[in-house]
């Protein structure tokens, strides 16, 4: 198995008083009696499992989402929620990974796959019948949100545009992600835009998956794999100041702290990478704290009236511990009509939410936010920076998705919000 | 530039921030995590037990001067007795509007309330389901507990009220009448009564269970954010007065009070954010510029023209101490009066009447609540500090913790407004 030693993360649960605000508070456990709650799978199960047992005390575990909620109101700091995730590493180690699990870690090698005939990919994944099989043979929920490939990949895209691309003195590395590349790329186009528009030269190198549908599956050799491809590629950047910026707060949270705390990396490269990457509305807002963000805002109007648009902050944001940085930014553009969201979670929680066992569970999770949504009654778009939350909010609530990145391209006047292109 | 961030959300951080944000400053809340909120009761104590000998207190009001004499360093002493009982006001309106309203005795004594052990405790404010259990009254209880709930002893509450020589009994029923779920606690319990056909089902079961005159004392899992709702409905239900008794942790009551007070600051423009621990701050001369909360990289600064200290104490992890004897600080490295040898934290006895020197150590302050340097000059400029942390008080001896917590909280944003 992948030795890990305990180090930061373990040490956190001596510092459990068990008052057990964290289970009050776990979205999780108040749904299902699948999942006992955070202090009993993490600190206190903990206590009873060592490297190299045989048997793991504890397989309920594998129902943490890893939505942090437990971290984020522990009083005291325990990492509930990375004591969960080396958990279930241990269990992976003990019992093998499923196949369904596998698939679901290789993300970046479906996208791949798929991109090569995107309309026959479309179509094989996503009529009736393959999604029955999917259900009854591997274990992916017939319900859940699986992505459309889009007609072109972002490579491509680059690749067809590259002499319109800005030069410039001001440069930021752009980490996309696997999801921006096969499924979304409008949202790079999006981004792109905006960073240009504010005078900088994105440069976008070759990268790979950032590993954590992996790691969140407990298969942590092979997520090693690719943060260590990731390092290779990306360190260079960081050594010559460059900052790396990220529309997935997922990616971006793997690149600063899941993968190094995670793996117990802790070598030059793999710092140099987590300081200098930024969550693209981290790194936005300390551009408008400086004074740089161009604020020359078009109104976001439909119907004669400011957009409406809900917001929710996903899960990553909690675990990267800076606030709500796209809506501190998305707050400048007038005439928008945001609603921010105090709900917990969307309930899909990366992976989670596509196992038939768990697709209930992550509804129930998401009801919350949903009703949320709904109340808002007539939402122009649901905006929140996570492409899967994304997904299952759309799906729940029939209300279109929208990354914030896009809403502040079209703010700018650079992007058609509606039909996801660039102007 | 942000006019005040507060670093705490407890009682002391967040009544300070409503005073703040009502007075039109912009104000953002940041805090490691939920506090004590969670684990209180959900009750204002103000004064329970006297800090000059831990006698039973009945007036706290009436005991002030005398406190303030024999204690200078407290809270209370330092404040004053109109600036207490202002700021209590203020949380009563404030309750009012956020639907939880809290009353207390009429005459300005502490009420006696049941304890999930079934001792009286001494509260000055409670909320409307709590004092239907005050111990003044003498109309006969039944405690009833549920099946499998952990921490809550409806025959050992009902004992020990006999034991004192209240009339009281002790029944259960069945916990499949809120829920078929194999695990629970107090929390989901509560969400749970807010379904109509479960809190039909539990009215009537109550119904047939209560005697004639009699008054039912239920753990406290009557509704969380409907909880208005469900306190009236069930008392219908069950043609009888109802109350509830404060749990173990986690406490319905205390998180229906956060979250009223939470959704009161959000829609005054206050920004709370929970899991933003302070792990740095830079000072230029005596002002502080920024804190530094961690995140998964580099730290976030937070700048502001002015800083509110609302950690708490040792429990609420404003002070913290090693297995040397050395007790600090946490965010700034504020002297603090506790004592820095191990052999002074305890008296050898657990239960001391004057409680453990440890306890009583803080932060010491003076009258605009900024902490002080040993030449009685205030440490920095721009820095207050309310709550759990200041010196001079063992607020969980005392049972003055929301009393204290509420009043400096208030009296520190009054401090900063006299600074302009």
């Amino acid at each position: 198995m992948h030795t890990s030693s305990l180090l930061s993360v373990g040490n956190t649960l001596d510092e459990c008083i068990k008052c057990n605000i964290c289970t009050s508070y776990c979205p999780v456990s108040e749904v299902t009696d699948r999942f006992p709650g955070p202090k009993y799978v993490g600190p206190q199960a903990e206590r009873f499992r060592e490297l190299g047992q045989e048997k793991s005390p504890d397989h309920s575990v594998d129902y943490c989402s890893g939505c942090r909620v437990c971290n984020e109101v522990c009083p005291t700091g325990v990492r509930i929620a990375e004591i969960n995730a080396r958990a279930r590493a241990q269990i992976v180690a003990d019992r093998g990974l499923s196949l369904r699990n596998r698939l679901l870690g290789r993300n970046e090698l479906l996208g791949k796959l798929g991109s090569f005939a995107p309309d026959l990919a479309n179509f094989a994944l996503h009529n009736p019948v393959s999604r029955v099989l999917a259900e009854k043979v591997v274990g992916i929920a017939q319900g859940a949100p699986l992505p459309r490939w889009h007609s072109e990949t972002l490579n491509a895209w680059l690749a067809r545009t590259a002499a319109q691309r800005l030069k410039s003195e001001r440069k930021v590395v752009y980490f996309h992600g696997c999801a921006i590349q096969y499924y979304e790329p409008y949202v790079a186009f999006a981004a792109i835009a905006v960073l240009e528009h504010n005078g900088y030269e994105v440069i976008v190198p070759p990268q790979n998956c950032c590993g954590l549908p992996m790691l969140s599956n407990g298969e942590f050799e092979a997520g090693e794999g690719y943060h260590r491809g990731n390092v290779a590629r990306l360190a260079g950047f960081a050594r010559a100041g460059y900052a790396i910026v990220s529309t997935s707060p997922s990616c971006s949270l793997t690149l600063k702290e899941e993968a190094p705390e995670m793996l117990d990396k802790h070598d030059e490269a793999t710092l140099i990478l987590k300081n200098a990457t930024w969550d693209i509305f981290e790194w936005l807002r300390e551009e408008a704290e400086e004074g740089r963000l161009r604020t020359d805002f078009h109104p976001l109007r439909a119907d004669g009236r400011p957009l409406v648009m809900p917001y929710h902050a996903p899960c990553q944001y909690r675990a990267h511990r800076v606030g709500k940085p796209s809506l501190d930014v998305l707050r400048l553009i007038p005439d928008l009509d945001l609603r921010e969201s105090h709900t917990r979670c969307c309930g899909i929680a990366g992976t989670y939410g596509y196992k038939t066992e768990k697709y209930q569970i992550a509804a129930d999770v998401g009801q919350d936010l949903f009703d949320f949504v709904l109340e808002q009654g007539d939402s122009d778009f649901v905006a929140c920076d996570t492409e899967t939350c994304r997904w299952q909010i759309e799906k729940f609530t029939s209300v279109a998705n929208r990354h914030p990145i896009e809403v502040l391209a079209a703010a700018y006047g650079l992007y058609d919000l509606e039909g996801r292109r660039l102007l | 530039m942000l006019d005040l961030l507060i670093i705490g959300a407890g009682m002391a951080g967040l009544s300070a921030a409503y005073q703040a944000a009502k007075a039109g400053m912009s104000v953002h809340v940041i805090a490691k995590g939920q506090g004590v909120t969670h684990w209180h009761a959900g009750t204002i104590d103000v004064l329970g037990y006297s800090p000059i000998d831990r006698a039973p207190v009945d007036a706290p009001f009436a005991i002030l001067d005398a406190v303030a004499a024999a204690c200078p360093d407290h809270a209370y002493a330092i404040l004053g007795g109109d600036r207490l009982r202002s700021s209590l006001d203020s949380f009563v309106h404030l309750s009012a509007e956020i639907g939880l309203p809290y009353h207390g005795a009429q005459d300005g004594a502490n009420l006696l309330l049941p304890s999930p052990a079934g001792a009286a405790r001494p509260v000055f404010l409670a909320p409307e389901a709590q004092l239907a259990g005050r111990l003044d009254s003498e109309q006969p209880m039944v405690i009833v507990g549920f099946e499998r709930l952990r921490d809550f002893y409806p025959k050992l509450i009902a004992e020990n009220l006999r034991k004192q020589g209240y009339t009281a009994r002790s029944a259960f029923l069945p916990t499949s009448l809120i829920t078929r779920r194999q695990d629970f606690n107090n929390v989901w319990l509560a969400e749970f009564t807010q379904d109509d056909v479960v809190l039909a089902q539990l009215g009537e079961a109550l119904r047939g269970l209560v005697q004639p005159g009699e008054r039912i004392g239920l753990p406290a899992i009557l509704g969380m954010n409907e909880h208005n709702r469900v306190y009236t409905q069930l008392r219908q239900a069950a043609g009888a007065p109802i109350f509830e008794i404060p749990t173990l942790p986690p406490s319905v009551p205390g998180i229906r009070l956060y979250t009223a007070l939470r959704q009161k600051l959000i829609s005054l423009g206050v920004r709370v954010d929970i899991g933003m621990e302070v792990i740095n701050f830079h000072a230029d001369g005596e002002r502080i510029t920024w804190v530094e909360t961690a995140t998964s990289a580099r730290p976030l600064k937070h700048r502001a023209q002015r800083f509110l200290l609302a950690t708490g104490g040792i429990l609420g992890g404003g002070i913290d101490s090693d297995h040397n004897g050395r007790v600090w600080e946490t965010i700034f490295g504020l002297p603090i009066t506790s004592p820095q040898d191990r052999a002074t934290w305890f008296r050898p006895h657990f239960l001391d009447k004057t409680g453990q020197p440890v306890f009583r150590g803080g932060v010491p302050t003076a009258g605009d609540l900024r902490p002080l340097r040993g030449d009685g000059r205030p440490f920095f400029q721009n820095l207050w500090a309310a709550g759990g942390i200041l010196a001079g008080a063992d607020p969980i001896l005392e049972r003055s913790l929301e009393g204290i917590a509420i009043a400096t909280g208030m009296a520190a944003v009054e401090g900063m407004m006299n600074e302009e």
